[in-house]
């Protein structure tokens, strides 16, 4: 295993392979921060340059956009709630707080750091256990996936910071949302109002409305805007304490090992991963109530889980040549461009492109946080620019943004209208983060359900009796018990207390 | 040197006038499709743009209009100027679409005119390997209990899908069909024993039949592949005159004048025959099939006949 690992990094560490694995991830960092043109944008219009690469290259530089796009993505959610991928929804949470209170380049250093440790146990994982995680991965089927979507859900109606019930509503119309589009058990169009909705809502609209957009409107709708703060960014107050460092080192080892194995699922991948992660920290958490005003151990296990499930999100791709997700399929597509086929022989055929690949990931990751704790106070210095100005600009990044995503206008003004959503939703205490985790899940599960129900013709057993979505099964179980546990003795605490 | 600018703009406005096929193209081109950006379509029309802007002197650009499974795309460009530098990648779910939808934006057969098809390629019927010896082997299982063995594709209404209605049809057996999310996600349910076949293209299946992973039962083509004799066809197995191709090919506006089609189609057809396109079009699993015009639209036509039936025999919902 190290051999070939060595094998990588020689392949990686000659100047002109490295030179583009720089190129990759700085160019995801980038474009990972401009609101709403995701990996996906960036990969798709960079294609055409593999054309004039040689395929280990190519698949190096396209990569280092992916996970280089997921360190950017957290910058724009901190400093200005603009989640750039439905994985950096939860960076939001605890981020932008931190940003709001003066704590930007503390935040930005967690962030890289987590995202940092993640992705280096993302890229391990994929070292030393690919071929393990892969049979693991082959055993989720239909139920499996099902079950699992159903945990999530479970602990994603704990992520609200208000009440259960508010968070509940949130998911529900989330569900709601993404019903809309062709229905995929049966083809059938489910709510679609206008042609350009026969695929559904936007992921990217729905994100970049209730969270940015709805933001831009609340400061701007207050009498007197709320100025930058004055910033402090020497490097003392961007390196966490002793006793902060402290308090995230177990976060952000949970977080790696939940994002390790969720991006080895394909098509769940990161989004659920650090869903889950946040969820964990919160319930498991000592002072569950410091989430959502800024808690670093709530940034820092989301940021490890979404990068590891990155790096380990390609084990599906590299052993068995099966994309698990969009981004993925664009990946392979610039493979089978230079004329190779992906598939379970690629590791034995072609050594030097899977080891190289893989020890890119490893630099590449080292390169990004050398270049992130830098960058962070040229970013803390965007908070300057006077809102008057930012905002504007900001606006009109969203719109391009949205709109390269499927070249579409609806979906520009689709965001808009999400903004206005959101600025009612945030007025009457109601959060956006639910709102996205059903919208995202919903399908899945709907999928899954239907399909499992058309596998075993309609037999509910197979939920209990396959061994995998047992487990599954008995962790929602828990997880209600839980919840319903710990509001009863909640109860009785604050009884006893009146009394 | 005001008045030699003077002399010559008349000349200058005449050069700009539109436009005599000799002049054709004057200006850049583009080929839209209906697709991600990325995907088998974005490719393919990637890869013959080059080409084309080589012969045609001008650039060809790219663009990608998707939704709807490539009906958003096909309603755009058959409401475009029939001048000549509108073109459309189309796939075979053209002729998918034609049959699947209630109402389309567009005539699928006379709202267009047909250039020329670029690629042909079978599906292949694949299971996990030696689960079943032979094509005859899988349809007598299915024939011995009815509805117990699974297929997997890629998608309701997707040819993959219709393939392995045509093929219940025409042999009297009964499968369960199983939808997923792309020709991926079929292959890995494939792979990990939640269905029993998949039908899908060489570039879905080849990999893990190379490396032992699945056994090709037959090929959906008429006749035997020429990249790979050796597998049988459905047609010689189980079902005589099968025959599902699909294809990838060049389309525009109707109403484009000869002179300017037949000068597209020889850009095309020039394309095809230089080896930085045809092998790349190999390598995607498909024979380089250059076609005419009048080809092309009978196969379209052909196509939507054969689907509409299996749509309305197999009960699926038009949408």
């Amino acid at each position: 295993m190290l051999d070939q690992f060595l094998l990588g990094l020689s392949v990686v560490l000659q100047p002109t392979v490295l030179i583009y694995a720089f190129f990759g991830v700085f160019l995801g960092q980038l474009i990972g921060v401009l609101p709403g043109v995701g990996a996906i944008t960036a990969i798709s219009l960079l294609l055409p340059v593999t054309f004039y690469l040689d395929a280990t290259t190519s698949m190096i530089l396209l990569a280092g956009i992916y996970y280089g796009s997921q360190y950017g993505g957290s910058i724009a959610s901190i400093l200005m709630n603009l989640p750039g991928t439905p994985s950096s929804v939860v960076t939001c949470l605890e981020g932008y707080p931190l940003a709001q209170s003066n704590r930007a380049g503390l935040a930005l250093f967690v962030a890289a750091f987590s995202s940092f440790v993640g992705g280096m146990v993302g890229v391990a994982i994929l070292v030393l256990a690919a071929i393990p995680m892969t049979i693991i991965a082959l055993k989720f089927g239909a139920p499996e996936y099902a079950m699992l979507v159903i945990l999530g859900l479970l602990a994603a109606s704990m992520i609200g910071t208000g009440s259960q019930i508010r968070s509940f509503a949130m998911v529900v119309l989330g569900i709601a949302l993404g019903l809309v589009g062709a229905d995929a058990t049966t083809g059938y169009y489910r709510f679609v109002a206008l042609p350009e909705l026969a695929d559904g809502i936007s992921l990217v609209s729905l994100a970049m409305g209730l969270f940015g957009v709805s933001e831009i409107i609340r400061n701007a709708s207050k009498r007197r805007p709320a100025n930058a703060p004055h910033l402090s960014i020497s490097m003392r107050d961007v390196i966490p304490t002793r006793e902060q460092a402290r308090s995230l080192g177990m976060p952000i080892l949970r977080g790696s090992s939940i994002g390790s194995f969720f991006g080895a699922l394909p098509g769940t991948g990161a989004a659920i991963a650090s869903f889950m992660a946040y969820a964990m920290e919160r319930r498991f958490s000592r002072s569950p109530e410091k989430f959502g005003k800024g808690h670093l151990p709530g940034l820092a296990a989301p940021e490890s889980a979404n990068n590891a499930a990155s790096q380990t999100g390609f084990i599906p791709t590299l052993t068995l040549g099966v994309p698990g997700d969009a981004v993925m399929a664009l990946i392979v597509g610039a493979l089978i461009l230079n004329g190779i086929i992906p598939g379970p022989r690629l590791m034995v055929d072609q050594p030097d492109l899977f080891w190289g690949v893989i020890a890119s990931f490893f630099v590449g990751n080292i390169i990004l946080l050398l270049i992130n704790i830098p960058l962070i106070k040229l970013w803390v210095l965007l908070l300057r620019i006077p809102y008057q100005k930012l905002y504007p600009i900001i606006v009109v990044m969203i719109c391009v943004g949205v709109y390269s995503h499927r070249t579409s206008v609806t979906d520009v003004v689709l965001t808009l209208a999400f903004g206005i959503l959101g600025y009612l939703m945030k007025n009457y205490r109601f959060e956006p983060a639910p709102v996205l985790l059903g919208f995202v899940l919903g399908p899945l599960l709907e999928d899954n359900f239907r399909r499992t129900m058309l596998l075993y013709g309609g037999d509910f057993s197979v939920f209990v009796t396959r061994p995998i979505s047992a487990v599954l099964v008995a962790g929602s179980v828990f997880l209600i018990g839980f919840a319903i546990f710990s509001s009863v003795s909640n109860r009785n605490k604050s009884n006893r207390a009146t009394t | 040197m005001i008045r030699k600018l003077l002399t010559a703009l008349p000349l200058a406005v005449a050069f700009a006038m539109p436009v005599a096929a000799e002049d054709f193209p004057d200006r850049s081109l583009r080929i839209v499709h209906g697709f991600g950006a990325g995907g088998n379509a974005d490719t393919v029309s990637r890869i013959i743009a080059e080409e084309m802007s080589k012969s045609l002197g001008q650039p060809v650009v790219v663009e990608s209009r998707p939704g709807a499974g490539g009906t958003v795309a096909s309603g755009y460009v058959s409401k475009e100027d029939p001048d000549g530098y509108t073109m459309q990648l189309m796939v075979g779910g053209h002729a998918v679409a034609a049959a699947l939808y209630n109402s389309l934006p567009y005539e699928s057969v006379d709202g267009f005119t047909f250039i020329s098809t670029l690629g042909q390629f079978p599906f292949m019927v694949a299971a996990r390997s030696g689960e079943y010896a032979s094509m005859e082997a899988l349809i007598e299982a299915a024939k011995a209990s009815p509805g117990s063995i699974k297929i997997g594709h890629s998608g309701v209404g997707s040819t993959q899908h219709l393939t392995g209605e045509l093929l219940a049809l025409r042999t009297g057996a009964e499968f369960l069909h199983i939808p997923y999310k792309g020709g991926a996600a079929a292959s890995t349910a494939l792979m990990g024993g939640e269905v029993d076949v998949v039908i899908d293209t060489g570039t879905v299946i080849r990999p893990q039949a190379d490396a032992g992973v699945y056994d090709i039962l037959a090929i959906t083509s008429g006749q035997r592949w020429p990249d790979a004799p050796d597998l049988p066809t459905v047609a010689e197995t189980v079902a005589p005159d099968f025959d599902v191709v699909s294809w990838t090919g060049i389309g525009m506006p109707a109403g484009v004048p000869t002179e300017i089609s037949d000068k597209v189609r020889g850009a095309v057809h020039a394309a095809l025959a230089t080896p930085a396109v045809s092998d790349k079009i190999a390598s995607l699993g498909a024979k380089p099939s250059p076609s005419t015009g009048e080809e092309m639209t009978n196969l379209i036509a052909g196509q939507i006949a054969v689907w509409t039936d299996v749509i309305a025999t197999a009960g699926i919902d038009k949408r």
